[in-house]
């Protein structure tokens, strides 16, 4: 293969990348020869980037790291166990879809983190209360996507399984599950960037440790270059997992991932 | 012989919430012997695809007799099965999976199944797409898997909802053909619902023309061709004699529907 064809086959990468590249430099150069804003107030990648080195080497950013993760998956995983189903069901039976439409439709429209508060008083300080506020902002697109997955359930497949003689139960495992792990994975998606909301939020709000704690201490010490590097790891995380889901909607779901139009 | 397949003045009207009722079916007779093919061909939402529901088991009608082999239909049942014009094949699935799919919801064990599954992905001609998904077949080929998938169960009845409508003009002259080879090997009964009176006259022993909505028999033609038929036969003029004589009975429908 040619280096050009090499370039035209991957074009989506190597302009992402040169893009970034670019950003960086021009962030660079404009605050040390355009506008050499005091360091106190506003930081640059060379700044952030010996601070990146020297923070990957300290035990304290692993630590604030192991803490929030903690909580992530706690209130993550509790979202997955609680929103799948009752997705499911809300879906397929229709007085449980009227009954509970009102609370959900309301939860989901409002700020939820006004709850922080609520939260930290009820659970504590601790991973308990985060992974409650975590859990409190995923479960919703959770619930949300697998109801729309189960009502875009092609009814000729559930005459199909009824025709052979297939009961409920037949239906949900043959039918309506499987094609509803598509949405469910895009609920996934969803769920990551709230989950991330909630733990930052709880940190800012009442907490002595985690990443989002170290974030909202950098600042208000002013050590900016510090606070960056905290966000950048968030965004790399965030990115990381939402590009986990996507090859795993291909892998698990590879009928879906063809027709997909880029 | 006595009627395998016997409707005696079936009736059925929709009922739609805050709107009319609608009248799809009115006393519809109907007899088909083991072993048939019958088509029925009617003008578009003459009840034609309701009343293959009914016989499947999904729809119930309102009132008349509809009796299986001498026993009133009441639900779903393994001896009839159903090619759905949109396929209805399910996209997680391979092939194999798909045509799998009846013998697993009957309990079958697994190592007959796939046994099954080998011997009908043979006789509907998929060898060697067997781990193929849907979307990676053509039309023709899905409903071959939807044909598989009705035969591995071994049903008495095979219902066919328009199952070549949604196919190009080419591949469906050639599955109408393969199908005719595989109902002489297998000979199940076949009820066969469809918009062409040509594929009707190819098919069948018999053709039921049934009237506007709402649905009725109107006339039954026994097609007098000989058995087994092939792609030239259509060409003879018999064979448009026969079409003739259906397009002649269906035409007052579809006039008596555009005055409307």
């Amino acid at each position: 293969m040619s280096a050009k064809e090499y370039f035209a086959e991957h074009r989506r990468f190597w302009i992402g990348i040169c893009s970034v590249f670019v950003l960086v430099c021009a962030w660079e150069l404009t605050l040390t020869y355009i506008f050499p804003v005091n360091p106190f107030f506003f930081t640059k990648p060379s700044l952030i980037g010996t601070a990146f080195l020297e923070q990957i080497q300290s035990a304290k950013l692993w630590h604030d790291l192991a803490v929030s993760s903690q909580a992530f998956i706690w209130g993550f995983s509790f979202a997955v166990v609680i929103g799948i189903p009752l997705g499911l069901v809300m879906g397929w039976r229709r007085r449980v879809e009227y009954s509970l439409d009102p609370f959900l439709t309301a939860l989901y429209a409002s700020p939820l983190v006004a709850l922080a508060p609520l939260f930290i008083i009820i659970f504590g300080v601790g991973v308990t209360g985060k992974a409650a506020l975590v859990f409190l902002l995923a479960v919703f697109p959770f619930v949300f996507n697998t109801f729309a997955g189960v009502k875009s359930t092609d009814s000729l497949l559930i005459n199909v399984i009824r025709s052979f003689g297939g009961d409920e139960k037949d239906l949900y495992l043959k039918v309506i599950l499987p094609s509803t792990i598509p949405y469910i994975i895009a609920g996934a998606r969803l769920a990551i960037g709230r989950g991330l909301v909630g733990i930052i939020v709880g940190e800012f709000y009442a907490a002595s440790e985690g990443i989002g704690f170290a974030i909202s201490q950098a600042g208000d010490t002013y050590r900016l270059p510090e606070m960056f590097v905290g966000i950048i790891i968030l965004s790399l995380i965030a990115v990381v997992l939402t590009e986990l889901m996507r090859k795993l909607e291909s892998t698990v779901a590879p009928w879906r991932a063809s027709d997909e139009v880029r | 012989m006595a009627s395998f397949i016997q409707a005696q003045n079936l009736s059925l009207a929709f009922r739609p919430k805050n709107r009319e009722a609608v009248t799809a079916l009115t006393d519809l007779n109907l007899a088909v012997t083991k072993g048939e093919f019958v088509s029925i061909v009617g003008p578009s939402g003459c009840g034609k695809s309701t009343f293959l529901n009914i016989v499947l088991g999904l729809i119930k009608h309102d009132s008349g007799t509809l009796q299986f082999n001498g026993t009133p239909i009441t639900g779903p049942s393994q001896e009839r099965a159903m090619v759905f014009q949109e396929f209805g094949l399910l996209p997680w699935r391979t092939v194999e999976g798909n045509v799998e799919l009846g013998l697993e919801l009957k309990g079958t064990p697994a190592a007959e199944r796939t046994r099954r599954a080998a011997e009908l992905i043979k006789l509907v001609g998929l060898n060697g797409f067997e781990s193929h998904y849907p979307h990676e077949l053509s039309g023709g080929m899905k409903q071959r898997v939807g044909l598989a998938r009705a035969l591995a169960t071994e049903p008495q009845v095979l219902l066919m909802d328009e199952p070549f409508a949604a196919l190009d003009a080419q591949t469906r002259d050639l599955m109408q053909t393969e199908l005719l080879q595989i109902w002489e090997r297998t000979k199940k009964t076949v009820l066969f619902v469809t918009h062409s009176i040509e594929e009707a006259a190819y098919l069948s022993d018999r053709v039921i023309v049934m009237t506007a909505r709402p649905g009725r028999t109107k006339d039954v033609l026994q097609i007098d061709l000989p058995r087994p038929r092939d792609y030239e036969m259509r060409l003879t003029p018999e064979f448009n004699e026969i079409k003739l004589r259906i397009w002649e009975v269906l035409k007052e429908e579809l006039n008596s529907r555009a005055q409307t």
